[in-house]
């Protein structure tokens, strides 16, 4: 199984996988990150810059979990280095129309806090 | 009372002769009944019994022999320092109730411990720890030590109902018989070692080596002298989930089956902490933990070596084991001396520092253990020496293995009383063409992109080919997994090929599909679409075959 690296604050969570995101974790990761956030938490800052593919089974899941926080009230932001070959994978199958894309966790938290976070469109899949 | 207390040994001879003129007389000239005596208990036909027939045969003989009404024979258990009944006549409640004499304790305690002769004359004024001795109404007793190489592996002894007075002459005869026992046992005990430690070690070493792209591999294991005792060395080869390879060398201090049962537990629990994907440092600190806690008064040495085998990096820990040995592309071969914690089983909460190191394409790597090295009477720098050169000569050849050219160049130097355990890793260029078979579990896809990523990378793909080939591979694997599950043979086959400018990926399952099954997930057809030039589907009768093809600008 896939190790995760997460550090929980009062406000959010920030979540690391160390590894590929596939149809032989997937399932399983897509708990453990849902169960990163504390109940007054509502961002999950999910950092894929130690993830080098995420099959279709992945990206499945990471549509599923973005619809299932926002039913919680609470959004996920996506950390993907950019120019990098994931970057180029989420926008071919439009995931990043649904979640939020982010440089950096620094990035994102900013982004977050000003108010500027793209707000996507909550079409899912 | 001690008979044999002036006499060096109870050895035949030196009883007899050793008591003065008058007993050589008597044993030379031996009356009939003492011929006799001799005769029956010397009788080569008791070597062709079974044991346990030998054993009672023997036993009773010597009972008639001299006149006594009880016969014993106790085997020592090292490991508890205790005698322990074996056989008897006139006494078989010993050998029921398993009677247990503590060493250098009782009569039977004190002939073992003392290794000598011992005679008793009036049981009631000794001390005797074996209440049936006792209970039988025993008054005199004669025992010997059973020796095997000058170590005494149990007692035997005789009894009377009545006032005995033992002579030389009975002692003599008693240690006969007790030589000839002891002979029995041992070559008992070695076949039964043998078996034993024979079956566990093919139950233990890994009688296949794993076929991995872009790697030879291979190990040679050779039991010490005569090959009875065999020892604590092993080593093991295995892949993770994710590509990466595990290589583990190690040696169990001591020989036999205690040796072989520890390194058993080693070997199984190394496998466990690794699979749990535990940091190296954390899982040799946590098998010495464990050997500690388990108790067994052994110690161990070992290395763990994983290696990612797209970017060769080489990942160590050692637990004071020899250094391995690497040989680089050019033939330049050097050890690996990197920080090593203690050895196993010593202190609790020891400390391993792991290391890294580049392990570079067309390079080998030789694990091995110290018989391979290490000679009575010369210090093992000469031994390290040899290998050195030997590595440097079994680099540039190609017949048979790595591991048999570098033994050969040894072998008249290694030592016949240890033994030996070589592993060697030698990293060679993929071919234009790769095949994969792998289990169907989904487990495996991580390593199978790490395998056809390095693979598309040694064909010059630039990274975005090798990123959109190597995942669009993936995801036909992963269907082909969903289908071959439960499929009777649950394989799936990757083959890999170059082309001209580019590449193609042939992955098969033998899965049969049922007619309104749709091929994968949407996204996953998607992906594959996507990434690459041409995604061809074929059914057949034997299941599916996907084929992926993708170009590539020649790199300059």
């Amino acid at each position: 199984m896939i190790g995760i690296d997460v550090e929980r604050r009062s406000d959010l969570s920030v979540a690391k996988p160390r590894g590929d995101i596939d149809a032989a974790n997937a399932s399983q990761l897509r708990e453990e990150l849902a169960n990163c956030l504390t109940p007054d938490a509502d961002i999950l800052v999910l950092d894929l810059s130690a993830t080098g593919y995420v099959d279709s089974a992945g990206i499945d899941m990471l549509f599923r979990l973005n619809e299932r926080l926002r039913q919680r009230r609470a959004r996920l932001l996506l950390v993907i280095p950019p120019g990098s070959q994931l970057a180029r994978l989420v926008e071919i199958v439009a995931l990043d129309r649904a979640v939020a894309i982010h440089d950096s966790v620094e990035a994102a938290l900013e982004a977050d806090a000003a108010g500027t976070a793209p707000r996507p469109g909550s079409e899912g899949d | 009372m001690n008979a044999g207390k002036d006499k060096p040994q109870g050895n035949v001879a030196h009883l007899v002769t050793g008591d003065g003129e008058d007993k050589r007389g008597r044993v030379r000239y031996a009356s009939d009944e003492r011929l006799q005596g001799l005769h029956s208990v010397a009788d080569a036909t008791l070597g062709y019994m079974p044991l346990e027939e030998m054993l009672c045969e023997l036993l009773e003989r010597i009972k008639t022999v001299l006149s006594a009404d009880t016969a014993a024979l106790l085997l020592l258990d090292e490991e508890r320092r205790t005698l322990v009944a074996r056989a008897a006549r006139g006494l078989e409640e010993e050998v029921r109730q398993g009677v247990r004499v503590p060493l250098a304790r009782g009569f039977a305690g004190r002939v073992a411990a003392q290794g000598e002769p011992i005679v008793i004359e009036d049981l009631d004024r000794a001390e005797v720890v074996n209440p049936i001795l006792r209970q039988k109404g025993i008054r005199s007793m004669l025992g010997v030590p059973v020796h095997v190489e000058g170590r005494v592996i149990g007692v035997m002894h005789v009894g009377t109902l009545t006032r005995r007075e033992f002579d030389g002459d009975d002692i003599a005869l008693l240690q006969l018989a007790a030589d000839r026992v002891a002979l029995a046992i041992d070559r008992a005990r070695l076949s039964e070692e043998r078996a034993v430690t024979e079956a566990m070690q093919r139950a233990l070493l890994p009688d296949v080596l794993p076929e991995v792209p872009g790697m030879r591999l291979s190990a040679k294991y050779l039991p010490a002298g005569s090959g009875i005792k065999v020892g604590g060395d092993w080593y093991d080869v295995f892949q993770l989930g994710d590509g990466r390879m595990t290589f583990v060398i190690g040696d169990v201090v001591g020989r036999g089956v205690l040796a072989a049962s520890v390194m058993a537990e080693i070997r199984t629990a190394l496998r466990a902490y690794l699979m749990e994907g535990h940091p190296l440092s954390r899982v040799m600190a946590q098998l010495n933990d464990l050997l500690i806690s388990m108790g067994r008064d052994r110690s161990a040495t070992a290395a763990i070596l994983q290696l990612d085998l797209q970017t060769g990096e080489l990942q160590g820990v050692s637990a004071g084991h020899l250094p391995p040995l690497l040989i680089a592309p050019d033939g330049d071969a050097r050890f690996l001396e990197l920080p090593s914690g203690i050895p196993l089983g010593f202190r609790a909460a020891g400390q391993y520092p792991s290391w890294r190191h580049l392990f570079p394409l067309g390079g080998a790597l030789v694990l091995y253990t110290d018989g391979l090295v290490e000679r009575r009477g010369e210090s093992i720098d000469e031994g390290l020496g040899r290998l050195l050169e030997a590595g440097k000569q079994a680099a540039g050849g190609e017949e048979a293995s790595f591991a048999d050219r570098l033994y050969l160049k040894l072998a008249e130097h290694t030592s016949l009383d240890d033994d030996i355990a070589l592993l060697a890793i030698q990293l060679v260029p993929l071919g234009d063409r790769m095949q994969l078979t792998l289990d169907a579990s989904p487990g495996l896809l991580e390593g199978l992109r790490r395998t056809v990523a390095r693979w598309l990378e040694a064909q010059g793909a630039g990274a975005e080919d090798v990123f959109n080939l190597t995942l669009a591979t993936s995801e036909a694997a992963a269907n082909a997994i969903e289908h071959a599950y439960g499929a009777r043979e649950g394989t799936v086959t990757v083959t890999c090929e170059k082309l001209e400018n580019g590449a193609r990926t042939v992955t098969e399952d033998s899965g049969r599909w049922r007619a309104s099954q749709p091929y994968g997930r949407g996204r996953g057809l998607a992906i594959m679409d996507a990434m690459t030039e041409g995604v061809e589907i074929e059914r057949t009768d034997d299941g599916t075959r996907v084929t992926l093809t993708k170009s590539w600008r020649p790199r300059r």
